[in-house]
C-alpha cells in the first residue's frame, strides 16, 4: 500500500510536469482538455489517504488491466455538435467481437468482418440501433450505420457468450484509453462538465470536471467503484 | 380307582407338549431376535437407500445443473437482458419491450422445465423476472438469497415468505462477464416430500431453520426429530423407535428419511409368526400320525400278549407257553420272565401235588393199618382200579384221577371207631349203620380241600349198587359215575381175596364168580368184564404175578 501510495505521487508529479509543459506552450484556443488515467483494479483506499475506509474490493472481483481497452470516457453533458462520419470495425475471431468496445460517431460504419471458420451472426436489440446482420461465413463482411446517438449492444444469436458494446456520440468529446490507461479530450468547451468512464461490465463513474480555457484538466477515474460502506 | 389313559393318549399327550415347548422357544427366540435383526436391517436398508437416492438426486441434479447451463445459453433471453441493463445504465431508463422479451423467453424456458418456477436473477440477488407454477412466490424485485461466487452454476436452498426452495442455478454470462443468473426452484413443499418418500421408500421431514416445512411423517414424530436434534441414528420420535439419515443440509434447509423400525419389525415378527404358526400346525399333525403310528406298534403286541394270557386263564391252561412277539426286547422280555414264572408256577404246582398225595397216601396207608386185615388194601384197590380204568379206554387224566380217588376212597373210616372195624363177629345193624356212613364222611372230608374235587365222586359213591340198593344215595345204573363203579368192583374184589378175622381168604376165581353171579346187580357189568379181562391170568390167581401185582406178601 505504502509502494503504491508513492507510486501515485511519482505520477502526481509528473502529470503536473506534464501540465505545466503544456501550460507553456503558447495557446490562443479557448477551449481547454480534460486529460487523465482511468484505473482498473485499484483500492480506492490506496488511493486516497484520509479514507476511513476499512475494506478494499477483494481482489478476485477485479478485471486484469487489459480491460481498460473496455473502458470509454466521453463528456456525458456535451452539446450536439457536427461529427464526421468514422469507419469502423468488429471482428469476429475466435468466437469473440474484437475489440469488444469501440466508440464511433453518429453516422458512421460499423463493419463486422468473419475471421472464424464457422458461421456467425450479428444482432441487437437496442433501442438506439436494433438490426439483424443475418448469418455469414468466414471471410464475409457486414455492416451497419449508427445513425443515432447512444448504446448499442450487439450479440451473435449463434455464440451466446459473444458481444460488444458499440457507443455512438454525436460529439467529438469521447475516447478509449491506451494500455496505460490514459486518455485526452481535446477540445472541450470551458466550464461544468459531467465526465463519465464506461465500462461495459465494471459499471461507470461520472466526476464534475471544470474545464478551464487553454489547460488540461485532470481527472483520475477508479472502476469498478467500490462499494460505499 | 381311576381307569389309567391309553397309551395312545399318552403318546400324544408327551408329544404335543414337547412340540409345543419347542415352538414356544422358537416363539420368544424369533420374537427377541426379530427387532435386532429388523433394527439392524432398517437402518442399513435406510443408509443403502439414502446411498442409492443421493446417487440419483445427484445424478438427477448435474442433470438439472447442465439443463440450466444450457437454457442459461439462450441467446434472446441473454441479449435482451444484457441490453436492458446497459440502457439503463447508460441512459437511467429502461425498454418495456426488452423486459417483455426477457418475460417471455423466460416464460418459455419455464414451460421446458420440470421446476417449479424459474427466474432471472440480477447479480446482486434481486428477482428480475419469474415464470413457472410457483412464480407468484418469487416476486419481482424481491431479494433471494444465492451464492456470490464466480462459479458457473450452483445449488442450494434459497428462502422466499411463503416456503424454501431447492434452487440450481447457472449464471448469464458473455465470457467471464456475469450479467445475472437463471433460476430453477423446486418448492420443498408437501408434494416434494411425498415424492423424495416415494423414491427413498422412507418418511421424509423438510426443515428450515428448524421448523418443519414439509413432513410424510406424523406431526409429533416430525416434531421430536426437530427437537432431537439429530442427524443421523437411531431415536425415539412420538412412541417409535426410527432409525434417521440427514440426505440434504443446505443453508437452512434440511430434508431428513426416517423410517419406523417399530413398524417393520411389526411386520417382520408377524412374517415370523405366520412361519412359525404353519411350522406349528404341520408338526402337531406329523406329531399326531408319529404318536399314532407309536403306540399302535407298542400296544398292538400288548394287546396280542394279554389276549393270549387271558385266553391261557380262562381255559386254565397254565402249561402253555407264549410266543416272543419280536416287537421288542422289552415286550419279548416280558414275555419271557411271564413264561418263566408260569413255568416255576406248574412246578411249584406240581411240587405240591405231589407232596399232597405223598400226604394221602400216607394217610390211607395209616388207614389200612388200623386193621391188619385191611392193609395195603388201598393201594391194591388203586393199582387194580388203573387197570381196569386203561381196560375201559380212559384217558390218561382220568386214570390219574381214578388212582388217587381209589386211594382215598375209604378216607371216611377214619370216623369209624376201631371197635367197629376191628370187630372179628358180624356188625350189629347200629355198626353197620356206622360203616355205611364212611362214604358220606369221607366226601366231607374232601370237600375242604379243593384241589381233591374230582375224586369227590368216588369216594362218596363207591358203594351204590346199579340196582339201586347202594348206600349213601341208593343211585341206580348210569347215575353213578363210572370211576365210583370201578372202584366199587375193585374194592369187593379186593374185600373177597383178602383174609379177614371170620375167614380166610377166597381164591380169585371164587371172587370172579361172585362178581360174575352178582354182575348187573350189585355191580357194573362192564367194569366186572374189565377186571376180568385186566388181570393177567384169571385162572390161576395163586400165579405169583399176580401177588406180586397185587403187592401181597406171601
Amino acid at each position: 500500500m505504502l509502494f503504491r501510495a508513492r507510486n501515485f505521487v511519482l505520477l502526481a508529479v509528473v502529470i503536473a510536469a506534464l501540465a505545466l509543459t503544456v501550460e507553456s506552450e503558447p495557446s490562443a484556443q479557448e477551449a481547454g482538455s480534460v486529460r487523465g488515467r482511468v484505473s482498473i483494479g485499484i483500492p480506492i483506499t490506496a488511493k486516497r489517504g484520509n479514507s476511513t475506509y476499512s475494506r478494499s474490493v477483494p481482489t478476485v472481483a477485479l478485471a486484469p488491466e487489459s480491460e481498460l481497452r473496455h473502458v470509454v470516457v466521453y463528456v456525458r453533458d456535451a452539446p450536439k455538435s457536427a461529427v464526421a462520419p468514422m469507419r469502423a470495425e468488429i471482428r469476429q475471431r475466435n468466437e469473440n467481437f474484437v475489440p469488444r468496445v469501440i466508440a464511433v460517431t453518429v453516422g458512421s460504419t460499423v463493419d463486422f468482418p468473419n475471421d472464424d471458420p464457422i458461421y456467425h451472426n450479428v444482432f441487437s436489440l437496442s433501442r438506439t440501433k436494433t438490426f439483424d446482420l443475418g448469418r455469414y461465413p468466414q471471410g464475409k463482411s457486414r455492416g451497419e450505420v449508427f445513425d443515432k446517438p447512444g448504446v448499442v449492444k450487439v450479440f451473435c444469436q449463434i455464440h451466446s457468450h459473444m458481444s460488444a458494446t458499440v457507443m455512438v456520440f454525436n460529439h467529438p468529446w469521447f475516447a478509449v484509453p491506451d494500455q496505460e490507461g490514459t486518455f485526452d479530450l481535446p477540445g472541450v468547451p470551458p466550464g461544468l462538465h459531467q465526465v463519465t468512464a464506461f465500462h461495459e461490465r465494471l459499471g461507470d463513474t461520472t466526476q464534475q470536471v471544470r474545464v478551464e480555457p487553454g489547460r488540461p484538466t485532470m481527472v483520475e477515474f477508479v472502476l469498478p467503484v467500490p462499494a460505499q460502506p | 380307582m381311576n381307569t389309567p389313559p391309553r397309551l395312545i393318549a399318552r403318546t400324544l399327550t408327551v408329544t404335543f407338549a414337547t412340540v409345543a415347548v419347542i415352538l414356544t422357544i422358537a416363539f420368544i427366540v424369533i420374537t427377541l431376535d426379530v427387532r435386532n435383526r429388523v433394527r439392524a436391517s432398517e437402518t442399513e436398508k435406510l443408509r443403502v437407500s439414502e446411498n442409492v437416492f443421493t446417487a440419483l438426486e445427484s445424478k438427477r441434479q448435474q442433470d438439472q445443473v447442465a439443463a440450466m447451463a444450457t437454457l442459461a445459453e439462450n441467446p434472446t433471453l441473454k441479449a435482451a437482458l444484457d441490453t436492458y441493463f446497459t440502457e439503463r445504465r447508460f441512459s437511467g431508463s429502461s425498454d418495456a419491450q426488452l423486459r417483455a422479451t426477457v418475460n417471455g423467453e423466460t416464460a418459455k424456458l419455464a414451460s421446458q422445465t420440470p421446476a417449479d418456477v424459474l427466474a432471472v436473477v440480477e447479480n446482486d440477488g434481486r428477482i428480475f423476472t419469474s415464470a413457472g407454477p410457483s412464480a407468484s412466490q418469487w416476486v419481482s424485485g424481491e431479494m433471494i438469497e444465492v451464492p456470490r461466487g464466480p462459479q458457473a452454476t450452483f445449488q442450494s436452498v434459497a428462502v422466499v415468505p411463503t416456503g424454501a426452495f431447492r434452487v440450481t442455478g447457472a449464471r448469464l454470462t458473455f465470457g467471464d462477464r456475469a450479467i445475472g443468473m437463471l433460476v430453477a426452484g423446486t418448492s420443498l413443499d408437501a408434494t416434494y416430500a411425498q415424492e423424495l418418500s416415494n423414491l427413498s421408500t422412507a418418511g421424509v421431514v423438510i426443515t428450515v431453520n428448524n421448523s418443519v416445512v414439509a413432513r410424510t411423517v406424523p406431526e409429533t414424530v416430525a416434531r421430536d426429530l426437530v427437537a432431537s436434534k439429530l442427524t443421523a441414528g437411531t431415536a425415539t420420535l412420538g412412541a417409535e423407535e426410527y432409525a434417521i439419515r440427514t440426505m440434504l443440509a443446505s443453508g437452512p434447509a434440511r430434508i431428513y428419511t426416517l423410517t419406523s423400525i417399530d413398524a417393520a419389525a411389526r411386520n417382520a415378527t408377524r412374517d415370523a409368526l405366520v412361519a412359525v404358526g404353519l411350522i406349528a400346525f404341520g408338526s402337531f399333525i406329523l406329531a399326531a400320525i408319529g404318536s399314532f403310528v407309536l403306540a399302535r406298534l407298542v400296544s398292538e403286541p400288548i394287546n396280542r400278549v394279554s389276549g393270549e394270557i387271558a385266553t391261557m386263564t380262562s381255559a386254565r391252561d397254565f402249561g402253555r407257553t407264549l410266543e416272543l412277539t419280536g416287537s421288542s426286547r422289552e415286550l419279548d422280555a416280558l414275555t419271557t420272565a411271564f413264561n418263566d414264572l408260569m413255568r416255576g408256577l406248574s412246578a411249584a404246582e406240581a411240587e405240591t401235588r405231589s407232596a399232597y398225595l405223598g400226604a394221602i397216601r400216607a394217610l390211607a396207608a395209616a388207614l389200612d393199618a388200623r386193621d391188619p386185615y385191611t392193609a395195603g388194601h388201598s393201594e391194591r384197590v388203586s393199582t387194580l382200579s388203573v387197570m381196569m380204568g386203561r381196560m375201559l379206554s380212559l384217558d390218561a387224566a382220568e386214570v390219574e384221577v381214578l388212582r388217587l380217588g381209589a386211594l382215598l376212597h375209604d378216607i371216611g373210616k377214619i370216623g369209624v371207631g376201631d371197635d367197629i372195624l376191628r370187630k372179628s363177629g358180624p356188625l350189629t345193624p347200629e355198626e353197620y349203620e356206622q360203616i355205611k356212613r364212611h362214604p358220606a364222611l369221607g366226601a366231607r372230608i374232601l370237600r375242604l380241600v379243593p384241589f381233591l374235587a374230582p375224586h369227590l365222586p368216588i369216594v362218596e359213591l363207591h358203594h351204590e349198587r346199579p340196582d339201586g340198593r347202594g348206600y349213601p344215595f341208593g343211585l341206580r345204573a348210569d347215575d353213578i359215575p363210572l370211576d365210583a363203579r370201578i372202584v366199587h368192583v375193585a374194592d369187593a374184589f379186593d374185600a373177597m381175596t383178602s383174609a379177614r378175622a371170620y375167614r380166610a381168604a377166597l381164591p380169585a376165581a371164587v371172587a370172579f364168580a361172585e362178581l360174575q353171579r352178582f354182575s348187573g346187580t350189585q355191580f357194573d357189568p362192564a367194569c366186572v368184564e374189565a377186571l376180568l379181562a385186566a388181570m393177567p391170568s384169571s385162572h390161576d390167581i395163586a400165579e405169583p404175578a399176580l401177588a406180586q401185582l397185587l403187592g401181597r406178601q406171601g
